[in-house]
């Protein structure tokens, strides 16, 4: 049957066209003749297909710039690396005389990985904790045993009205919300994602901020540091200033641990692995260290590092 | 379009491993279009090389303990000559003194003093109280030397830190540190690339210079056009 259709179409062209050669077969052939017309005249028909050159080969499609599927690793080997206590020497000094609290020593974890797919995402305990002001705010029914119970856990704000008259008018202290699984409705009516998801504070099951014990998630929130790949790179505080390189280094090591079980975790057809950690600080450059610990000039001791800065 | 420039030749050390106009990066397709490449690390080396060397670095004798400084945030009232000290210098002594405490006392007095006080250990009991750290709001004072202390005062206000660090110099008896071969060989690295950047600038500018100027005078064409379509 495609014959036909090819014929009827070519015919429904040939009437449209004006060159009076193709306008002369239009009547002498009746409509009801057309398969055994073609098939006798198929030799006068003038066939425009037979003239793209690129018949049945693949379609030329505009050049494409290479996509890669993993994120670019970089060849480490003429990298300098350094011993965190060398490293800590170095971003000691760039911040000589910067108040100590608000400046941090912060990882960032190099992972070779597939763009797009599921990411490292999760929460760890540092053995010393580099934040100490976290305040939370609880989303749960207003009246109810919960919003008490908040209350006595130490939240600053617990209900449902008054927290999300708090956000919307944009002058809040906390810097944690939770929501209680009861208010998730709540929350949603209220349309709040607008304010609260720039500043990464929606509740969501995904971060763990939406709970139905609240006792458990508060003990979690305080003392626990988020972090999460972006661009296949995982960054996290991991100390003030003022800490000696062995807190540092206890830190850094539970880190790293929680990320490599977390890469163990996520399952085998995104296959992860780390490439590099670097150290920075606030104001510093990022060092890239070699898992050492020992400062490799002689004449300085790890305790030389613990001085008030 | 982007390769190497004809005029104006660099008269750098052309035979430095790092240095290799032209051809592709040695890891990744990117062409190598300066020798300061992206895997280089560049930036960072430079700013190492400025921690670890230059006027400050110096090894302070055993009995300066800690030092103290305060001056205020902004520069006006002679505050300019601490702050560069502390931006320039500072860093450098830190760097070859890890242990020494280093605080700053930065306030929000312009009118207020620009001191650096030294601690010195006299005696063998160093029961001193204990040193405040850094702020920036005027609250970590100079404490009072503890017994077994003595001190002594800089006045900064008012003075170039190139002054304020040899009056430090002097009086602590601190000794400067040379630059290593191997550190100078950087620094000229550093400052051969510095010419060259130059050079590109002022290539740079005639090309974008060339370009404003067409445009103007395309604009100033087009709008003259106008006027006379206007008027007819």
């Amino acid at each position: 049957m495609a014959s036909t259709q090819q014929c009827l179409a070519s015919l429904a062209r040939l009437s449209l066209a004006s060159t009076p050669t193709r306008a002369a077969l239009v009547p002498t052939i009746p409509k009801f003749l057309v398969p055994s017309a073609a098939a006798v005249g198929a030799s006068q028909q003038v066939r425009y297909a037979t003239h793209n050159s690129n018949k049945g080969g693949p379609k030329k499609a505009a050049k494409k710039k290479k996509q890669y599927k993993f994120f670019k690793s970089w060849d480490l080997s003429a990298q300098q690396q350094f011993s965190l206590c060398d490293a800590m020497r170095y971003l000691r000094a760039v911040e000589v005389g910067q108040p100590p609290l608000s400046v941090k020593y912060e990882v960032h974890v190099k992972l070779r990985t597939r763009k797009g797919g599921p990411v490292v995402r999760d929460r760890v305990r540092l053995p010393t904790p580099v934040k100490t002001d976290t305040v939370i705010a609880v989303i749960c029914p207003d009246g109810s045993p919960i919003q008490e119970e908040a209350k006595k856990l130490g939240a600053v704000l617990a209900g449902e009205e008054a927290v999300f008259e708090a956000i919307k008018s944009g002058n809040f202290t906390f810097n944690k919300l939770l929501c209680h699984t009861e208010s998730e409705g709540a929350l949603r009516k209220a349309n709040v994602g607008k304010i609260l998801g720039p500043r990464g504070l929606m509740p969501s099951g995904k971060t763990k901020t939406v709970t139905n014990n609240l006792e458990a998630t508060f003990r979690d929130m305080i003392g626990m540091d988020e972090y999460r790949e972006r661009n296949g790179v995982v960054r996290m505080a991991v100390g003030q200033l003022g800490f000696t390189p062995k807190q540092l280094a206890e830190n850094i090591k539970t880190f790293m641990a929680k990320i490599k079980s977390d890469i163990n975790k996520i399952d085998d057809s995104t296959p992860k692995m780390v490439e590099e950690v670097v150290l920075s600080t606030t104001h510093g450059p990022g060092l890239s260290l070699n898992a050492e610990f020992a400062p490799t000039d002689d004449k300085i001791k790890p305790e030389d590092l613990e001085s008030v800065m | 379009m982007l390769t190497t420039t004809t005029e104006g030749k660099y008269d750098c050390n052309l035979n430095h491993p790092l240095h290799l106009h032209g051809g592709a990066c040695a890891t990744c397709s990117a062409p190598r279009l300066h020798y300061r490449d992206h895997h280089d690390n560049a930036d960072v080396r430079h700013q190492l090389l400025n921690i670890r060397a230059g006027p400050g670095a110096a090894l302070l004798p055993k009995e300066v303990t800690k030092v103290h400084m305060q001056f205020a945030h902004r520069i006006e009232g002679g505050h300019m000559g601490p702050r560069k000290f502390w931006r320039e210098n500072l860093p450098k002594l830190k760097y070859w003194n890890p242990s020494v405490p280093m605080v700053i006392n930065r306030t929000n007095d312009q009118q207020g003093p620009a001191v650096m006080t030294v601690y010195f250990k006299d005696g063998k009991d160093a029961s001193a109280p204990r040193f405040p750290s850094s702020a920036a709001d005027g609250k970590s004072p100079a404490p009072k030397p503890g017994p077994g202390e003595r001190t002594i005062t800089i006045n900064m206000k008012g003075r170039n830190s190139s002054v304020i660090l040899q009056e430090f110099l002097d009086k602590t008896g601190a000794v400067p540190l040379q630059p290593t071969a191997k550190d100078e060989e950087e620094f000229r690295e550093f400052e051969d690339l510095k010419r060259k950047s130059e050079i590109d600038r002022a290539r740079i500018q005639k090309i974008n210079d060339a370009k404003r100027r067409e445009k103007a005078m395309l604009a100033k064409a087009m709008s003259d056009a106008q006027a006379l379509k206007a008027a007819v």
